[in-house]
C-alpha cells in the first residue's frame, strides 16, 4: 500500500508539472524562451545519460559530443537541401548508429576507463571538426541552416520550438520511465548502493549497458538537431567538455537513475547557471567571473551532493516522503514489537543495546 | 637528422612529464582504486604556484620546491574529500571531475585566463647533431630520472613501500596485517599531488599553461598510464614516453593540428587492447 | 552488557567480569552480528585458554567465518563483548597473500603493528619458505600460500591465532603436514589457536575442544575426543563426503 501510494505521488506531481510547463511559453519573456527550450534540450540528454549511469552504471564524458553529432547530422543535410523534418529526423537515428558502433567495442571498458574513454572522443570530435572545413564549416561553423517545417507548418518563433521541445520531452521520458519499469529495482542502485551490483548480473548487464548507451546517443542527437534549427547556425564551441561535465552533474543534482530527476536536474543547474551569469557580469566585474561562479557552483554541487545525498534531490525527496508516511499515524507501529524489530539496520545497533540493558 | 634528433629530444622530455602524471594515475589507482580525474590540476597548481613564488622574487630552485610540497598538500586535501568513510567508486570518480573543474574555477580565480609562463634553467640552448635543445630538457631528465629512482627504492627496499604495496596487492589482508588501508590512500594522493605538481613545474616554461589546461594533461597522463594497465609505474614511464615522442613525430612530420586527435585516437585503441586482459575502471 | 569497542585489537579483559577465567586468552559473550537485518551470530559465546587449540565446526553459512573476522576486527558486532587478552592473528579463509610481494616480504607485513620484523624463526618453522624466500607469493602452491599465511600471522607474535579454512583447497597430504606444523608450534610456542574447518575430522583430531555452529548460535561444545564419538555429530559431520 505504501509503495502504491509511493509511486502514485511522484506521478501525480509530473502530471501538474506537464501542466505548468505546457501553459508557461505563453507567459514567457523570449529570452525566457530561449532558457526554456536549453532546459527542455537538457532534460532529453540528461533522461538518457541518466539511464547509462543508473542501470549501467557507467559515466559517459562524451553526452556534448553526441549533441554535436546530433546538431552536425541535422544541419549539414538540412543545408544540402534536405527536408529539414528528414533532416532532423536523421539526427537521432544517426547518433544512434554512431553510439552503437562506438559502444560495441567502447563499453568493454568499465567505469573511470570508460569515462576517459568517451573523454577522448569528445576531445577527437572537437578535434576533427575543425579539419573538416569542406563539410562541417570547421571552427567557423555552419550558417544559413534552413527553418524547421513540419508539413506546411513552419516552427519558427521561439514559442513553437518551446511546444515542439514539450512534446519530444515528454515522448523521451515516457520511454526512459517504461525502461526504467521494466527493470525492477535496479534504479539507483548502482551508484548509490553496491558498485559491484551493477555488474552482478552479467549478460543482462552487458545489454542494456549497450542499450542504453544507444538510447542516451539518440537522445542526444534529437536534441542536438532540435538545438541546430532554434539556433541557426553551428559552431563545434557549442560542444564543449565542460558541457558533457554538466549533463552529469545534472544526472547527479537530479538522482541518477531518476526519470523525473532529468528534468529537475536540468532545469536546476540551467537556471543557476543563468543566474550566475547574470549576477556576475556588470561593468565593474571582471569579465571571467561568470565563468568562475558557475564553475565553481557545479565542483560544489557535485561534490556536496555526491558527499551528502548521494541519491541526488529526487531521491532525497523520496527518502523524506516514506520517512514522513512511517511516523505518520497510519503506519503499523515499528517500535515496541519486541527487541528484533527494532534493531533492523547498522545505525540503530548502539540503540537497541541500551535498550536491552535495560531489560 | 637534425629535426628528427629536435622531435625525438622534445618528445622524450616531455614524454617524462607526462610519465610524472602517469604515475601520479597509477599509484592513486592502484591503493584506492580510484582513477584520479583532477590529476591535470595539479600539474596546473604547480606551474601557477611556481610561477607565483618566482614574481613574490623567490629563488627558482626554492619556489619549484615548495610549489611541489603545495600541490602534495591539496593532493592531499583532494584525497580526502574523495575517498574518506564509505563511498561507491563511482561516486568518488565524479567527484574528482567536481575537483577537477573546482581547481579550474580557483585557478582562472587566481592566475586568470591568459597562459602563463616562467623561463627555467638560466643559460644557453646547446646543439646536438646541429639541432637546438633547450636546457629545461636536461633539468627535465635529471629531475624525472631522480624521482624515478627514488620511487623504485622506496617501493622496492623500504618497509613502508611493501606496505603500501601491500594496500594495492590485497587491501583486505592489509588490514588483517594492521594496515590503515585508507590513510595510505591519502599518502597516495599526496604522492599523485607531488609527482603532478613537479610535471606542471617541469612543463610550464616549455609550454605556457592555462587555469583549463588540466584535461589535455590528465586524459595524456592517463593514456600513459593505461600502457601498464593503470598498475604499473614502471610501464606508466614507458607509456608517458611513447605519448611524447609520437605526439612530437606526428605534429613535426604531418601537423601540429592532428597531434591531438592521433594521441586520444592512439589512447583509444589502448584502451580497447588493455580491456582484453584486464577488467579496467576497478569495477570487479 | 557493553559493546567491546575494540575487539581484534590488543586490550585486556576487564577485572571487573569475573567470569573471564585468568588463564583465558580470548572470549566472547553473548556475541550478535548482523548484515543489513540478516542476523549471521546470535548469543555466541566461546573461549579459548591459553595454549589451548579449539575447533570451530559447522554447516557452510553458519557463521564461522564471520565469527572470526569479527574476533579479528574486520566486522563489527553489533552486540555482545569480545574480551581478548593479549594479541590476536588472523589466518583468512582463501590464504589472502599479497601476490605480487615475496614471500619474505609477505611475512615482513605481518609484524607491522610492531615486534620483530625478522622472518627467521617461520623459516625454522617451514624450512621450505627458506628457499621460496624471494619468489611471489602469488607464484606458489596453495599449500604454500597456506603456510605463508600462517607465518605472516605468527609474525605478529600473536597469543591467539585464528584460522579460518585451512584444508580448503589442498591436497590431503598437504593439509596434514600444515597441521602436523600447527600442533607443533602449538606445543612449543604455547601460542592458542581456534580453527574453522570444514573438515571436522581433521579439526577434531588436532584440537582438544570444539564447537559446533549451527544457523548462527552454538550447537553443541565440549571435549573433540567427545564430539568425534557423539552420534548427532558424527551422523551430520563426519558420515559424508567429508
Amino acid at each position: 500500500m505504501i509503495r502504491r501510494m509511493h509511486r502514485n505521488i511522484p506521478s501525480f506531481a509530473s502530471v501538474a508539472v506537464g501542466l505548468i510547463t505546457l501553459a508557461l511559453p505563453l507567459f514567457l519573456s523570449s529570452s525566457n524562451i530561449e532558457i526554456y527550450v536549453n532546459i527542455g534540450l537538457y532534460t532529453i540528454v540528461v533522461a538518457g545519460l541518466s539511464l547509462l549511469m543508473g542501470f549501467a552504471g557507467q559515466v559517459s564524458l562524451g553526452q556534448a559530443a553526441f549533441y554535436g553529432i546530433g546538431a552536425y547530422t541535422a544541419a549539414i543535410l538540412a543545408v544540402h537541401g534536405w527536408s529539414p523534418l528528414v533532416a532532423l529526423i536523421a539526427a537521432p537515428i544517426a547518433t544512434a548508429i554512431l553510439a552503437f558502433l562506438i559502444g560495441i567495442p567502447l563499453l568493454r571498458l568499465k567505469g573511470h576507463a570508460l569515462a576517459f574513454g568517451t573523454l577522448a572522443i569528445q576531445l577527437i570530435f572537437l578535434a576533427v571538426i575543425p579539419e573538416t572545413g569542406a563539410l562541417t564549416g570547421g571552427s567557423i561553423g555552419l550558417s544559413g541552416i534552413p527553418p524547421l517545417r513540419i508539413g506546411s507548418l513552419e516552427i519558427s518563433s521561439g514559442r513553437d520550438y518551446a511546444y515542439l521541445v514539450w512534446i519530444v520531452v515528454v515522448i523521451s521520458l515516457i520511454i526512459a520511465g517504461n525502461i526504467t519499469r521494466s527493470r525492477p529495482g535496479r534504479g539507483l542502485r548502482a551508484m548509490a548502493a553496491s558498485v559491484s551490483g551493477a555488474s552482478a548480473t552479467g549478460v543482462e548487464v552487458e545489454r542494456y549497458k549497450l542499450k542504453d548507451f544507444t538510447l542516451s546517443g539518440a537522445y542526444a542527437g534529437i536534441a542536438g538537431g532540435i538545438y541546430v534549427f532554434f539556433i541557426g547556425y553551428l559552431s563545434p564551441d557549442a560542444f564543449p567538455v565542460i558541457l558533457s561535465i554538466e549533463f552529469v552533474i545534472m544526472v547527479v543534482v537530479g538522482g541518477i537513475g531518476t526519470v523525473s530527476g532529468a528534468f529537475v536536474g536540468a532545469a536546476l543547474i540551467t537556471v543557476i547557471s543563468q543566474v550566475l551569469s547574470t549576477l556576475g557580469t556588470g561593468p565593474s566585474l571582471p569579465p571571467q567571473l561568470p565563468t568562475v561562479l558557475s564553475l565553481g557552483v557545479y565542483a560544489l554541487i557535485l561534490i556536496v551532493i555526491l558527499r551528502l545525498v548521494p541519491s541526488g534531490i529526487i531521491g532525497a525527496l523520496s527518502k523524506l516522503f516514506n520517512k514522513v508516511q512511517s511516523a505518520s499515524p497510519v503506519a503499523p507501529p515499528v517500535i515496541g514489537n519486541s527487541v528484533e524489530t527494532v534493531s533492523t539496520t547498522d545505525n540503530n545497533d548502539k540503540k537497541e543495546f541500551t535498550l536491552a540493558d535495560e531489560i | 637528422m637534425t629535426a628528427f634528433v629536435e622531435y625525438l629530444l622534445t618528445g622524450v622530455s616531455r614524454g617524462l612529464v607526462f610519465a610524472l602524471l602517469a604515475m601520479g594515475f597509477v599509484f592513486i589507482y592502484r591503493v584506492t582504486r580510484v582513477v584520479n580525474f583532477a590529476q591535470g590540476a595539479f600539474a596546473v597548481f604547480g606551474g601557477f604556484i611556481t610561477y607565483s613564488l618566482l614574481r613574490a622574487g623567490m629563488p627558482q630552485g626554492i619556489s619549484e620546491l615548495l610549489a611541489v610540497i603545495a600541490v602534495a598538500l591539496i593532493g592531499l586535501v583532494f584525497g580526502i574529500i574523495t575517498i574518506v568513510g564509505e563511498i561507491p567508486l563511482l561516486a568518488s570518480l565524479v567527484i574528482t571531475i567536481g575537483l577537477s573543474i573546482l581547481s579550474e574555477a580557483i585557478g582562472m580565480l587566481i592566475w586568470g585566463t591568459t597562459p602563463i609562463t616562467y623561463s627555467g634553467l638560466a643559460g644557453h640552448d646547446f646543439v646536438i647533431f646541429g639541432a637546438f635543445i633547450q636546457r629545461q630538457y636536461l633539468i627535465i631528465g635529471i629531475a624525472s630520472l631522480a624521482v624515478f629512482v627514488g620511487l623504485v627504492y622506496v617501493f622496492g627496499r623500504t618497509y613502508f613501500g611493501k606496505a603500501m604495496s601491500a594496500c594495492a596487492s590485497n587491501p583486505y589482508a592489509a588490514t588483517l596485517s594492521g594496515i590503515n588501508v585508507k590513510r595510505m590512500g591519502f599518502i597516495a594522493f599526496m604522492l599523485g599531488g607531488a609527482l603532478g605538481g613537479l610535471a606542471g613545474v617541469l612543463i610550464t616554461p616549455l609550454s605556457p599553461i592555462t587555469y583549463n589546461a588540466d584535461v589535455s594533461l590528465a586524459i595524456t597522463g592517463f593514456a600513459a598510464a593505461i600502457v601498464g594497465g593503470l598498475a604499473s609505474p614502471g610501464l606508466a614511464v614507458v607509456g608517458g614516453l611513447v605519448f611524447g615522442i609520437v605526439e612530437q613525430f606526428v605534429a613535426g612530420y604531418w601537423s601540429p593540428s592532428n597531434e591531438t586527435a592521433v594521441a586520444l585516437a592512439l589512447l583509444v585503441v589502448l584502451l580497447l587492447w588493455q580491456s582484453r586482459w584486464v577488467r579496467l575502471g576497478g569495477l570487479e | 552488557m557493553k559493546l567491546s569497542e575494540s575487539a581484534g585489537s590488543e586490550t585486556t579483559g576487564s577485572s571487573q567480569n569475573g567470569v573471564v577465567a585468568s588463564d583465558t586468552v580470548l572470549a566472547t559473550f553473548d556475541l550478535d552480528v548482523r548484515y543489513g537485518a540478516v542476523v549471521a551470530l546470535e548469543g555466541v559465546s566461546v573461549h579459548v585458554g591459553k595454549g589451548e587449540m579449539v575447533a570451530l565446526i559447522g554447516p557452510n553459512g553458519a557463521g564461522k567465518s564471520t565469527l572470526l573476522n569479527t574476533l579479528s576486527g574486520i566486522k563489527r558486532p553489533a552486540g555482545g563483548r569480545i574480551v581478548l587478552n593479549g594479541k590476536l592473528a588472523h589466518v583468512p579463509e582463501g590464504r589472502q597473500v599479497f601476490p605480487e610481494l615475496t614471500v619474505e616480504d609477505n611475512l615482513r607485513l605481518g609484524a607491522y603493528r610492531g615486534g620483530s620484523r625478522d622472518p627467521g624463526p617461520m623459516y625454522e618453522l617451514f624450512p621450505q619458505l627458506q628457499r621460496l624466500r624471494y619468489r611471489p607469493a602469488g607464484g606458489l602452491s596453495g599449500g604454500e600460500q597456506q603456510m605463508v599465511a600462517i607465518c605472516r600471522a605468527l609474525m605478529a607474535n600473536p597469543d591467539v591465532l585464528t584460522v579460518d579454512e585451512l584444508s580448503q583447497g589442498l591436497a590431503p597430504l598437504v593439509v596434514s603436514d600444515i597441521a602436523r606444523h600447527l600442533v607443533e608450534l602449538n606445543r612449543q610456542n604455547g601460542t592458542a589457536v581456534l580453527l574453522v574447518e570444514q573438515n571436522a575430522q581433521l579439526a577434531l583430531n588436532i584440537t582438544s575442544r570444539a564447537y559446533v555452529l549451527e544457523n548462527g548460535r552454538i550447537g553443541m561444545e565440549g571435549r573433540s575426543s567427545d564430539l568425534i564419538s557423539d552420534p548427532a555429530v558424527r551422523a551430520a559431520y563426519l558420515g559424508g563426503v567429508r
